[in-house]
């Protein structure tokens, strides 16, 4: 597995756990557990483009 | 002690027109700057391709927050407590950033002579059917989104400025209109960032007062988990609201996406795959110009604390709910529990904030509907007209635009009058999750996948305008569509395996064709 990949399965893992969260945890905690795992995957998601995939024009 | 709904005064009137009034004239003035900047009717579409990431972020974050997320979050969180979150997008960060590293390939279709987000498919797939069918799409799903916005605004003017909701619909058809007339849209992406700072400046603010002033978070916490839902109207059940999920009952409860996990798995997916889906957000990137890595993460940091607002208007709703208990529900009709930001702005912040948070509303959903009034417009004139007849005069054509803008304000008037949503942002869920089942992939990864054909493009636009009105609050009763979140569920991803199947089964464009469209990558 390339790096790639394995942020790939991070960025997964933060879609998997917003639903987990809220029944769990639940409140407050829920609710900007929710803010925060979003803010991880698009911070992810602009590293690999960034990094692994930027464009030339 | 519960304080008391808050009535509007003549202060609070005077307070609101002016900083509409204010908001008006910026704009204005911006629009008539940069229109006396472009030098051509293109130029003014797309800009020079000169727009930087500052500006391009904002008009970003002002073209997602819509009056959905600044006004009618607050209303979800309202009447379902916790549960409300699936539709108040705490995950929407996620779907904006997508948006941002799919997107900005929209730059390199500029370059080959596209104005608007129906000619990138006509260029990708050389085909005007697909333009065409496109364009129709867009006007279908965009009058739906229309009918919140009018809900929106038309529920701001009613209760700070004392006018019956009716009339307030009125005034707010004609501010679309003074707003369009007196150029108020040619600013584009400029206003668009003036808005993206504005609404973000009121939004967290709103919040943070707004969560003060209902004694806290652990207070809030306390007070939702010890109260039941009520419906609009005001019949109260037994159903607690202390949960992030809300066991409605079937039928009818079956609409609503946080009734069960299945809900809000479809939920999420919808507000991952709907900011690169609203064709409005995506074409931001068309005056953007080349952009650095730094300056990528700059629009980013941009994208996050602008993301953040619709979170906050939900805390807005939480508080209300706090305060005076399920109150709203059973007061205002047709307004009930979306009444809630503007009586939490009056109560927590005073006549400043409600009125920079009534211009908030103004320049999210007024000026959203101009400009999507402007979209369908175009769509008429540029996708369908001068695709069917090339040789129609430019001259006839911006006539046949001007015109075209009436029955698009017109028709969404007369859904809101004759049928108003009883909550605004669950109504246009169903309108977001068919522009991010149908655009997530027919425009957005299209423009990554070399496979993809317009056959493809097609059937899935066909597929998700159907599934459309097998809506559950639409048609969907009729064929046993009542749950939300298997009919989200089987728009979106059955809009996949469509695009993903007829694509593999046709014949994509040549190689050396594609060979302009998709560049090379360096690492």
């Amino acid at each position: 597995m390339n790096k790639t990949h394995f942020l790939l399965v991070i960025m997964a893992l933060c879609i998997i756990l917003v639903p987990v969260i809220a029944y769990i945890l639940g409140g407050w905690y829920a609710y900007w557990g929710h803010g925060l795992l979003a803010i991880i995957f698009a911070v992810l998601a602009v590293f690999i483009k960034t990094r692994y995939y930027w464009e030339e024009d | 002690m519960t304080p008391p709904i808050p009535e509007a005064g003549p202060e609070l009137m005077f307070g609101v027109i002016t900083t509409i009034s204010a908001f008006l004239v910026i704009s204005i003035l911006l629009g008539f700057f940069m229109r006396k900047k472009a030098k051509s009717f293109e130029e003014w579409l797309v800009g020079r391709r000169d727009i930087g990431p500052l500006v391009t972020g904002f008009a970003l974050v002002a073209s997602y927050l819509s009056g959905w997320a600044i006004f009618g979050n607050a209303g979800l969180g309202y009447a379902y407590g916790w549960s409300g979150s699936w539709l108040i997008g705490t995950t929407c960060v996620a779907g904006t950033a997508l948006c941002l590293v799919i997107g900005y390939r929209m730059r390199k279709y500029v370059a080959l002579g596209v104005r608007t987000v129906p000619e990138m498919l006509k260029v990708r797939f050389e085909s005007r059917m697909v333009q065409a069918l496109a364009g129709l799409a867009m006007i279908i799903l965009l009058i739906v989104y229309s009918v919140g916005q009018y809900k929106a605004m038309a529920t701001v003017w009613t209760i700070t400025t004392n006018t019956s909701f009716f009339g307030s619909l009125l005034a707010t058809a004609i501010l679309v209109l003074v707003y369009l007339i007196v150029g108020g849209y040619t600013g584009t992406q400029w206003v668009s960032c003036f808005q993206g700072i504005l609404l973000t400046i009121v939004g967290w603010t709103l919040g943070i007062t707004a969560l003060i002033w209902a004694g806290g978070p652990t207070n809030i916490a306390e007070a939702i988990g010890m109260q039941m839902f009520t419906a609009p109207g005001g019949t109260q059940t037994q159903i607690p609201l202390k949960n992030y999920t809300l066991s409605l009952s079937a039928p009818e409860g079956l609409a609503f996406p946080g009734v069960d996990y299945v809900g809000v798995t479809a939920a999420m997916f919808m507000f991952l795959f709907m900011a690169t889906g609203f064709p409005h957000n995506i074409a931001r990137f068309l005056g953007t110009r080349k952009i650095t890595k730094r300056e990528y993460w700059v629009m980013l940091l941009i994208l996050l604390v602008g993301g953040l607002t619709p979170l906050w208007i939900g805390v807005v709703g939480f508080a209300a709910r706090t305060a005076w208990g399920d109150l709203l529900m059973a007061t205002n009709p047709p307004i009930y529990g979306d009444s809630a930001a503007v009586y939490a702005s009056i109560s927590a912040g005073g006549i400043t904030l409600a009125s920079l948070f009534a211009a908030s509303v103004f320049a999210a959903s007024v000026a959203t509907i101009a400009g999507m009034v402007m979209i369908m417009a175009t769509n008429i004139t540029r996708d369908l007209v001068h695709n069917t007849y090339p040789k129609a005069s430019p001259k006839k054509l911006l006539w046949l635009t001007k015109i075209m803008l009436i029955p698009f304000i017109a028709i969404p008037l007369w859904w809101t009058f004759t049928s108003p949503p009883p909550i605004l942002s669950e109504f246009m869920a169903g309108s977001a999750v068919a522009q991010a089942g149908i655009f997530f992939f027919v425009v957005g990864i299209s423009m990554y996948w070399k496979r993809a054909t317009k056959w493809g493009a097609v059937a899935t636009i066909v597929y998700g305008l159907i599934l459309t009105l097998l809506n559950p609050n639409a048609y969907g009763k009729l064929v046993g569509l009542c749950h939300w979140g298997y009919w989200a569920l089987l728009l979106m991803f059955g809009s996949a395996l469509i695009y993903f199947l007829v694509s593999l089964a046709t014949k994509p464009l040549p190689e050396e064709k594609l060979k302009k469209l998709f560049p090379k990558m360096k690492s």
